[in-house]
């Protein structure tokens, strides 16, 4: 765990996008976050630098898409603590939303 | 057995395969659930493999509007049933290969009978609902589930083994809207020829599986990953029954 420059805690974590994420953000960005972010934080400061990404992954009334897939570590936050489960140091979040048709 | 005429038609497979992986092909059967894009691209490559029988079931008929991918079906096929089309064209491939045409829609009603005698599904749907019914059926038959799914230049499958890995709703737990999706030739050319992949190795018990695994297929970037997925005991699915085989076991 490292301290930024006011000594709060912080930690990095890799998120990964996949499919037309793509369009709106790198397929493969580290990001710094103070310790205790959540999920629903990270998607905040996301859509915050990658504005097109807010449609993507939200509605108009900005609640998150249910069929956007955002693992933590392979588990889906949809059965941990949807977006208010805490992240963790090395942590590897991957957003993508399922393709549907065949 | 096979036949020295079916050892000459599969010599560039045996070397892989052997001669006994290709007679437990030719003596597997598989349910190819859809006609479409996927399930044109599935059917005829299960056939070229060796699959002793394919099954097809799709409740569509043709339409002018199928034919920028669905790679079985020409012009003159306009509004005939999917599934006999798709039945009719894949017939002769191999001498034994036994086929089967199922026009109906796929239901929590039919799917056991429909895929009775089965030993693989494979996914070649165009939504979720049928998706989980079959996936549940693989699950009651004990038989894997190869899921697979394309959007325009992406696309994704998962090889699911009732009891062992990660269920469909692990994966997808919340399905996107049914909505006609982009759909392009090669995409469910790709898609389609893993899934079949698949199915071989499942049946051959070869190489590795993409079980707990989401195979994610970019074709605008010409770039493929695969992301773990964890079984969870959470999922109100598999999780649950997991703990009820465990008990009853126990």
């Amino acid at each position: 765990m490292q301290e930024d420059e006011n000594g709060a805690e912080i930690m990095k974590v890799t998120v990964k996008t996949f499919a037309t994420l793509r369009q709106f953000i790198d397929k493969e960005s580290q990001v710094t976050i103070d310790t205790g972010t959540t999920v629903g934080e990270l998607l905040n400061m996301l859509t915050a630098t990658h504005p097109g990404l807010k449609n993507e992954l939200f509605d108009e009334t900005g609640e998150l898409h249910k069929y956007v897939n955002i693992l933590k570590n392979g588990r889906n936050i949809h059965f941990l603590d949807k977006l208010r489960t805490v992240l963790e140091e090395n942590d590897l979040i991957a957003i993508f939303p399922p393709s549907g048709g065949g | 057995m096979l036949t020295p005429e079916e050892k000459e038609q599969f010599i560039r497979q045996t070397p892989i395969l052997g001669e006994d992986g290709q007679e437990k092909l030719k003596n597997a059967a598989v349910l190819v659930a859809g006609a479409g894009g996927l399930g044109t691209s599935i059917a005829l490559h299960c056939a070229f493999a060796g699959f002793g029988t394919v099954r097809i079931a799709d409740c569509d008929r043709i339409e002018r509007s199928n034919l920028n991918r669905q790679t079985l079906y020409r012009l003159p096929d306009i509004g005939r049933m999917k599934a006999d089309m798709a039945v009719e064209r894949i017939q002769g491939v191999t001498p034994y290969l036994c086929t089967e045409a199922v026009n109906t829609v796929i239901t929590v009603d039919n799917v056991l009978q429909m895929t009775a005698g089965m030993d693989i599904i494979i996914d070649a749907m165009d939504n979720y609902d049928t998706r989980y019914i079959l996936a549940d059926a693989a699950e009651e038959r004990g038989i894997p589930f190869i899921h697979g799914a394309i959007d325009g230049f992406y696309g994704q499958v998962s090889t699911i083994v009732p009891g062992r890995s990660a269920c469909l709703r692990c994966i997808v737990p919340h399905p996107p809207p049914r909505t006609k999706v982009p759909a392009l030739s090669p995409t469910t050319g790709i898609i389609g020829s893993i899934q079949v992949t698949e199915a071989i190795k499942c049946i051959l018990g070869m190489g590795t599986l993409l079980t707990d695994k989401l195979l994610l297929w970019d074709g605008l970037h010409c770039e493929m990953d695969t992301i773990e997925i964890t079984p969870l005991k959470e999922c109100p699915h598999c999780g649950e029954c997991r703990k009820t085989k465990t008990e009853q076991k126990l």
